[in-house]
C-alpha cells in the first residue's frame, strides 16, 4: 500500500512503524497516529457505509464526533463494534474491519437503498410498514433490521476485564486543551489536589492540531511542557484516554479511562476503568466541536471537517488529498488552507460564503467570495466541487468549517440550559450550571486560544478561591487573538442534490423541511421523527445545523426553537464497563454459613437464599432424586434426631435498661414480662398493621435480649429497629448490633435431640426438662469449655433444641453433632427438609407473611396487645382488617391422596364459578409429608377456622389443574405440641 | 476431658500472601468488641474507658491505642465503639468488660468480622478500586477509621499506618471480600 | 449525591438508604381520642414539595444513624443535615 497521504511533519514518531489490517489489508502506520490518520496516511478514504443508504462514506473528524469512520475493532471474542476510528490509537497488529455493507465495501449489495432513496425519507417506517398490520413482526422488522444497523455482535461473552474506581480531588479540569492545561497548571502550582482528564491519548487538545504559538514555542511544545510539569506534581492525577462523560449530583463525575485499548493485549489487566470522581470543584474545559455546512452530496469521502484537515496535517503530517479545496463561513477555516499550503499541499480555492475580504492573505490560493458549494462528484472519492456560480473545480478533498460549537453537553447534565449566543452563532452554557462547574475557554465561547488560556487560568483561581484555598502567582502565557469570525450559513439552498446533516443517521435537509411539514415542529420531535441526533455521536457535528434548519423552516429564530439537551454519557460506554466486575460468578458477593465445609464433603446440595448458600438436601448413596434425600431427612428427624444449620437467621444483641419496654414497643406481643432465661416467639407489625416479620427473642440477661429474625428481614428489621430508636422513642437507653455472623446455630431436632445435645454440653450444666423446659434459654459450655447458647425452640415441632457456638467453631461443630449423633442415626437436614417439617407444623414464613396478611390471618390476632403502645396496633384495628370473613392460615390436603398441590392454587366453593367475584383464598405453600404419605398444604381461606372439614376446590388457571381439597387444622402433626414439651 | 473437641476455624485463617510492595494478611488471634455507651451513662462508662484502656475515647471516626498498645479503640458512632485486640479465647466480650469495670454494654464482635491488613506502598491505589472514601492521608489520617461499603460489603477501614489498612467485614462473606481485595491489588499490578 | 454527615463529613449517598418525609418521626399518640384518624395521616398522607424537603435518611453502611436531610427535590441541593435523634428529642418525643 502507498503512503499517498503521507506528508511532513506531525508528532508522530516515524522510527516506530506499526503494522496494522484493513479489511484483511496489510498497511502500515506510525506510533502516534490514529487508525484513522493512519487509514488516510495510506490512501483509504472510503472506510465504511452509511446507516441506511449504504452511501461510501470517509473519515469526516479528527475526534469522539466522528460520526463516519465506525469500524469493527478486533477479532473473535475481542470484536467491538462502532469504535470510532479516529479514536483508535494504532497498535501493532491491529485488525479492523469496515460496517455496514453486504459484499465487500467497495461494491455493497445493500447501496440499492442509495437509488430508492425517495422512499425511505424521515418516518418512513412508519408510514410504509403500517400494512398488513401482521407484516410488521414477521417480515417488516426482520428485513430492517438484518439491512440497517450498524456493527456486529461477536455474540461471544466478552474476555477482557473491567474495572471501577473511585476518586477524589478539590477541582477536576475537563480537558487539557490551552484552557484545561492553563486551568490545571494554575491550580496546581497551589498545592490542591487537582484530576486533569483528557480523552486523548496525547493531551494537548487543539494545541495539537493548530500551528498557533503560545510563549513564543509552537502550542504542542508548550503543552509537553505544561504536561511536565503537572506530571511531577504529586497533587495532580493526569488521566489521559479518559473520558468524563457525565456530571452528577454534589460534584460526582462519572469518567471512563481506557486502559489497554491501544495495546496488542490486555494481559488480564483491565481494560477499561469506569471512575466515579469526587470533587469539590470542577472546570469545564472540553473544548469545541466544528459543524459542517449542507449542501448536496456533502457526504463524500475526502470531504472532511476543515479542523480535522488541520489536524491531520499538523499533528500526524498526513493530508486527505493533494488538491484541496476549503469552504468555510468563517475566519477559521482559512487556516486550514494556511496550513496545508505551508505543508507543501495545493489549496487551489478557499470558498467563503462571505462577502468580506480574505481573512488571510495566500498566495496562489484563489479566494471565491460569497459563493457555496453546491454539489460534489466522485463516489468512492472525490473528484470535483461544483459552486452555485455553476463553477466546477476539480479536487480530492474539501475542507468544511460551518463554525464551531462549545461543547456544553456536561453543563446539560442536570439543569444546565444552552444559551444562543449570535456573534458566535452558537449556544453557549447558560441556566443552572451543576453545582460546583465553572466552564473555561471554547467550551464557554472563548474561541480564540489568548482567550482560552486566560479564561482556564480565571476560573482556576476563582474556583480554588471558593475553597479558600489560594493561588501564586501563575502569568498566562503569550498567545494570539486569532480572527474568530463567523457567520451563519448552515445548508446551500440551491441544491438540488440531497444535502447531509446527520451523517450517522443519514438525516437530509430535506427530511428536517419534511418533518416540520408534517408537525414534527419541536427539536424533541424532531430528534425522534427524524432520528436526528441518535446513534454513537449524538449528533455532536449535526444538531445545531438541524435545528438551525428547522427555524429556518418554521420562520423562527434559533433560541426560539431551543436545542434538545445532552443527558450522560457524553460518548459510548461499553456495557462491560458499566457492569465492572460484576459478572458470572463475581455478580455478587456469597455468603458461606459456618458449616458451609463440612457440608460440602458431606453430599450437600446448595442453594440460593439471598446472599446465603444454604445446604438444600444431603444427598447419600442410592438416592436417585432430591425427594429420595428430603424425605428421609424429614422423616428421620421425627424418627429420631436431625441437625441443621439454621446460622442465617438474623441475630439481632439488644442491651439496655429499656431493651425490654423498647421491645415491647416493636412486637406486637410483650417482652418486658419475659423472665431471664426465657424465650418467647414474637410478632412484629408494620404501622399499617400488616404483619412484617416474627422470630424467637430470649432474655439472656435482665438487659439483655438476643432476637432472631427470618434471613431475608434481617438487615431490614435491624433498619427498623434503629429507626424506633432513635426515631420514635430516642430517649430509652437501648442498644442494638448484629451477631447474625458471630454465632454458628445449629437446630437439633426430634425425639433424641436431648440424647444428642447432652453428649456434647458440657456436664455441670443441668438441661433435664424440670430445668429447662420448653422455650428455656441460657449459657452453656460445649465440648469443654467453648461459651455457647443453648435455646430449647422449636420449628418443626418435635422436641428440639437451637445450640449456638462463636462462627469459628461452627464447622468443627456441625461435625461434633454428625458424630455424637451418629448411636441415633442422626441425620443432617437442609432447607427443603426444614420447608417440610414447618408446613408439617403449621408456621408461617414468607409465604404466609407476603406483605398482605394480618396477625388475624395467621391465626395470631389475640397476640396484637391491646394494652400497651405498639408500632401497627392501631391502624390494625381497621374495620377492614378485622371483618368476620377475614381469611385465615388453614391446612389442605387433597381429596384423593395421590394428587399433587400447587402453590398459588386459588379456592373455590364447590359450585361457584371461577373467578375473582367467588375466590376464596389461595394456597401458599405446598410439600410431600413423608410423614403423613401425601401431598399437603397450608393457604389462607375465607372464615377458615369455622370450616374445617369442608371440601372446596383449588385451581390453578396457569397449570390448568383443579382438584378437590379439604381444609383441616394447619398443625399436621402433632397439633396438641406434646412432642416439643416432652 | 470432654469427649468431643472444637477447633477453632476462622474463615481466612492463616492467610498471608506478598503482591509486590504489597501484603495482604489475616491477623491471628483478631478479637473485636463492641461498646455500647449506657444513655445516661456516658460519662461514667468515658470514665472508666479511660481507666482501663489509659486513653480517651476519640471522636466518631478516629481510634486511639490504648496506653499499653494492646488495644485500639475505634470509635464507631456516638454512642458505639470497637475495641480491637489480640486474644485467642472466645471470651474477649468478658476481658473488656472486666476492663471497663462493667460501666458499658459489651457484646463480641470477634466472630461476626473477618479482618484483613493490607500494607505497602501501593495500598491505597490498590484500594481506589473498592473504596468510596478518600484516602488521602490529609482527610484520612493514620488512626482513623470509617464503616462504608465496597463491592456491594459493609466494610470498616481503618488506617494504622500510613501505608497500612486494617479492612473488617463481615466473616460469612470473607471469601468474596477476599476476592474483592486480590482482585484490586492483581488489577493495579 | 454527596451527604454531608454532621459527624463523619461528606459521604456517598449510596452509603445511605431513604426512608420519606421526616414526619414520620412525629408518630402520634396512641391513645388519642382520635388515634386512628391521626395513624391514617401520618401513615399515608405525604406533602409532595417541589422544593424543599426534610426527609430521613439511614447511614446503614457507616454510622447506623438516621438523618434528617433537607434537601430540595427539584435541585438535589441539600442544605441542611442533622442527627435525627436530636430532631426527635427536640420536637419533644419522650422516652
Amino acid at each position: 500500500m502507498s503512503h499517498a497521504g503521507r506528508i511532513d511533519g506531525g508528532l508522530i514518531d516515524r522510527s516506530q512503524e506499526i503494522k496494522f489490517r484493513f479489511n484483511g489489508k496489510w498497511m502500515r502506520g506510525f506510533a502516534g497516529d490514529t487508525l484513522a490518520s493512519a487509514l488516510l496516511a495510506n490512501g483509504q478514504l472510503l472506510v465504511g457505509r452509511s446507516f441506511k443508504y449504504h452511501r461510501p462514506r470517509g473519515v469526516f473528524t479528527s475526534g469522539s464526533e466522528e460520526p463516519n469512520a465506525l469500524v469493527q475493532l478486533r477479532d473473535g471474542a475481542h470484536q467491538e463494534p462502532n469504535t470510532r476510528a479516529t479514536m483508535v490509537e494504532l497498535f501493532e497488529g491491529l485488525t479492523a474491519t469496515s460496517q455496514n455493507h453486504r459484499g465487500s465495501l467497495e461494491y455493497d449489495l445493500l447501496a440499492v437503498n442509495d437509488l430508492v432513496s425517495p422512499f425511505l425519507s424521515a418516518g418512513f417506517y412508519y408510514k410504509t410498514f403500517m400494512w398488513p398490520k401482521a407484516f410488521w413482526e414477521k417480515l417488516y422488522e426482520p428485513v430492517i433490521r438484518a439491512a440497517a444497523g450498524l456493527g456486529k455482535l461477536s455474540m461471544q461473552n466478552d474476555p477482557d476485564a473491567y474495572d471501577k474506581g473511585f476518586l477524589h480531588c478539590d477541582l477536576l479540569v475537563i480537558g487539557a486543551g490551552p484552557s484545561g492545561l492553563m486551568a490545571a497548571l494554575t491550580a496546581a502550582r497551589s498545592g490542591a489536589r487537582i484530576i486533569l482528564a483528557d480523552e486523548d491519548f496525547r493531551p494537548g487538545g487543539r494545541l495539537n492540531a493548530e500551528t498557533l504559538e503560545v510563549a513564543g514555542m509552537s502550542g504542542a511544545d508548550w503543552a509537553v511542557q505544561a504536561v511536565a510539569e503537572l506530571s511531577n506534581m504529586p497533587n495532580v492525577r493526569l488521566m489521559t484516554r479518559t473520558t468524563v462523560y457525565g456530571a452528577y449530583d454534589h460534584g460526582v463525575y462519572g469518567a471512563l479511562e481506557r486502559c489497554t485499548d491501544h495495546l496488542a493485549d490486555s494481559r488480564g489487566k483491565p481494560r477499561q476503568i469506569l471512575w466515579r470522581i469526587y470533587s469539590k470543584r470542577a472546570v469545564l474545559a472540553a473544548g469545541a466541536t466544528e459543524r459542517p455546512i449542507a449542501f448536496g452530496n456533502n457526504d463524500r469521502p475526502g470531504i472532511m471537517l476543515a479542523g480535522a484537515v488541520r489536524t491531520y496535517g499538523n499533528r500526524y503530517g498526513v493530508t486527505p488529498g493533494q488538491q484541496v479545496a476549503v469552504f468555510t463561513n468563517n475566519d477559521d477555516g482559512w487556516r486550514t488552507a494556511a496550513d496545508l499550503q505551508a505543508k507543501g499541499v495545493n489549496v487551489p480555492v478557499v470558498i467563503d460564503s462571505r462577502d468580506k475580504p480574505a481573512t488571510l492573505n495566500l498566495p496562489g490560493v484563489k479566494h471565491i467570495a460569497g459563493e457555496a458549494v453546491m454539489d460534489t462528484v466522485g463516489r468512492k472519492g472525490l473528484k470535483s466541487i461544483t459552486l452555485t456560480s455553476g463553477r466546477v473545480i476539480p479536487v480530492d478533498a474539501l475542507a468544511v468549517s460551518g463554525g464551531w460549537n462549545p461543547n456544553v453537553h456536561l453543563t446539560c447534565h442536570q439543569r444546565g440550559r444552552p444559551t444562543w449566543r449570535d456573534e458566535l452563532c452558537a449556544f453557549v452554557p447558560g441556566g443552572e450550571l451543576p453545582v460546583g462547574m465553572a466552564v473555561a475557554g471554547a467550551a464557554n465561547g472563548a474561541m480564540t486560544l489568548a482567550a482560552a488560556l486566560a479564561e482556564g487560568h480565571v476560573k482556576a483561581e476563582a474556583q480554588l478561591k471558593d475553597l479558600g484555598i489560594k493561588t501564586k502567582q501563575t502569568d498566562v502565557p503569550k498567545a494570539e487573538d486569532e480572527p474568530r469570525d463567523c457567520a451563519a450559513f448552515w445548508h446551500v439552498g440551491e441544491s438540488r442534490k440531497r444535502a447531509w446533516v446527520d451523517l450517522q443517521n443519514d438525516v437530509t435537509v430535506k427530511d428536517i423541511k419534511l418533518a416540520n411539514t408534517e408537525g414534527f415542529r419541536s427539536v424533541e420531535l424532531l430528534k425522534r421523527y427524524t432520528t436526528m441526533g441518535m446513534a454513537t455521536d449524538q449528533g455532536k457535528t449535526s444538531n445545531i445545523a438541524g435545528l438551525a434548519i428547522l427555524a429556518e423552516e418554521a420562520g423562527k429564530t434559533i433560541p426560539e426553537v431551543g436545542t434538545t439537551i445532552f443527558r450522560p454519557p457524553y460518548t459510548p460506554v461499553p456495557i462491560g464497563a458499566l457492569a465492572g466486575r460484576a459478572r458470572g460468578k463475581d455478580f455478587r458477593p456469597y455468603r458461606l454459613t459456618p458449616s458451609h465445609k463440612w457440608a460440602e464433603e458431606n453430599g450437600a446440595s446448595f442453594v440460593t437464599v439471598g446472599n446465603w448458600l444454604r445446604a438444600e438436601w444431603y444427598t447419600r448413596d442410592g438416592e436417585k432424586g432430591w425427594r429420595d434425600s428430603v424425605d428421609r431427612e424429614a422423616r428421620m428427624t421425627r424418627q429420631s434426631v436431625g441437625i441443621c444449620d439454621v446460622t442465617t437467621l438474623g441475630k439481632i444483641d439488644i442491651q439496655g435498661k429499656d431493651a425490654g419496654a423498647f421491645l415491647d414497643k416493636v412486637y406486637s406481643n410483650t417482652f418486658s414480662t419475659l423472665p431471664v432465661g426465657k424465650v418467647r416467639y414474637g410478632l412484629m407489625l408494620r404501622e399499617d398493621g400488616i404483619c412484617y416479620d416474627d422470630g424467637t427473642t430470649a432474655r439472656m440477661g435482665e438487659n439483655h435480649y438476643v432476637m432472631t429474625t427470618t434471613t431475608a428481614n434481617a438487615v431490614l428489621v435491624f433498619r427498623r429497629l434503629e429507626f424506633a430508636r432513635q426515631c420514635l422513642w430516642p430517649n430509652m437507653d437501648v442498644h442494638l448490633i448484629s451477631t447474625t455472623d458471630g454465632w454458628a446455630q445449629f437446630a437439633v431436632a426430634g425425639p433424641n435431640s436431648w440424647n444428642l445435645v447432652r453428649k456434647v454440653i458440657d456436664a455441670e450444666y443441668d438441661i433435664s426438662n424440670e430445668a429447662f423446659p420448653f422455650m428455656a434459654c441460657g449459657h452453656v459450655n460445649v465440648c469443654g469449655g467453648v461459651p455457647a447458647r443453648l435455646f430449647r425452640i422449636s420449628f418443626s415441632g418435635e422436641l428440639a433444641y437451637e445450640i449456638a457456638v462463636p462462627a469459628r467453631y461452627g464447622n468443627s461443630m456441625m461435625g461434633v453433632l454428625n458424630e455424637a449423633g451418629a448411636e441415633f442415626d442422626a441425620v443432617p437436614y437442609g432447607t427443603e427438609a426444614l420447608g417440610v417439617m414447618r408446613i408439617e407444623k403449621g408456621h408461617a414464613t414468607a409465604n404466609e407473611l407476603n406483605g398482605q396478611t394480618t396477625a388475624l390471618n395467621i391465626g395470631l390476632g389475640k397476640m396484637v396487645s391491646q394494652k400497651k403502645e405498639c408500632i401497627g396496633q392501631v391502624l390494625s384495628q381497621r374495620p377492614e382488617m378485622t371483618r368476620d370473613d377475614a381469611i385465615k392460615l388453614m391446612g389442605f390436603r387433597p381429596v384423593d391422596r395421590t394428587r399433587k398441590l400447587i402453590a398459588g392454587s386459588h379456592f373455590l366453593n364447590k359450585h361457584d364459578p371461577a373467578d375473582m367475584d367467588h375466590d376464596q383464598g389461595w394456597m401458599t405453600s405446598v410439600a410431600y409429608s413423608p410423614n403423613l404419605g401425601h401431598h399437603i398444604g397450608l393457604g389462607f381461606i375465607k372464615q377458615g377456622d369455622t370450616r374445617k372439614g369442608e371440601i372446596v376446590r383449588a385451581i390453578s388457571p396457569v397449570h390448568g389443574v383443579e382438584m378437590d381439597v379439604e381444609i383441616v387444622s394447619a398443625h399436621f402433626v402433632d397439633p396438641k405440641g406434646e412432642r416439643l414439651r416432652g | 476431658m470432654a469427649k468431643y473437641t472444637l477447633i477453632a476455624e476462622p474463615p481466612l485463617a492463616g492467610y498471608d500472601e506478598t503482591f509486590g510492595d504489597m501484603r495482604l494478611v489475616a491477623p491471628a488471634d483478631f478479637a473485636l468488641v463492641s461498646i455500647a455507651l449506657p444513655l445516661g451513662g456516658e460519662d461514667k462508662a468515658l470514665k472508666a474507658i479511660k481507666t482501663g484502656y489509659g486513653v480517651d475515647l476519640p471522636e466518631v471516626g478516629e481510634s486511639v491505642l490504648s496506653k499499653d498498645g494492646k488495644a485500639r479503640l475505634l470509635r464507631m458512632a456516638q454512642d458505639q465503639a470497637f475495641v480491637m485486640f489480640t486474644y485467642a479465647k472466645p471470651d474477649a466480650a468478658q476481658v473488656v468488660s472486666n476492663q471497663i469495670k462493667d460501666s458499658a454494654y459489651v457484646t463480641d464482635q470477634t466472630d461476626v468480622w473477618t479482618a484483613l491488613r493490607l500494607s505497602g506502598p501501593s495500598s491505597r491505589s490498590a484500594l481506589e478500586r473498592i473504596c468510596p472514601i478518600d484516602l488521602d492521608i490529609e482527610a484520612f489520617a493514620e488512626g482513623h477509621v470509617a464503616r462504608t461499603v465496597m463491592e456491594h460489603l459493609g466494610v470498616v477501614i481503618l488506617r494504622d499506618a500510613a501505608d497500612s489498612f486494617v479492612l473488617l467485614s463481615a466473616s460469612s462473606s470473607a471469601g468474596s471480600f477476599l476476592h474483592a481485595v486480590e482482585t484490586s491489588i492483581r488489577n493495579i499490578m | 449525591m454527596i451527604i454531608n454527615h454532621p459527624l463523619l463529613g461528606p459521604r456517598d449517598a449510596a452509603e445511605f438508604v431513604y426512608l420519606g418525609d421526616a414526619s414520620l418521626i412525629d408518630r402520634p399518640d396512641w391513645q388519642a381520642e382520635d388515634a386512628m384518624d391521626q395513624f391514617h395521616a401520618y401513615g399515608y398522607l405525604r406533602d409532595n414539595p417541589a422544593g424543599e424537603h426534610k426527609e430521613l435518611w439511614y447511614h446503614e453502611q457507616g454510622d447506623r444513624s438516621w438523618l434528617v436531610v433537607t434537601r430540595n427535590t427539584l435541585t438535589h441541593e441539600i442544605t441542611n443535615v442533622e442527627i435525627a435523634r436530636d430532631v426527635a428529642r427536640a420536637r419533644g418525643r419522650d422516652k
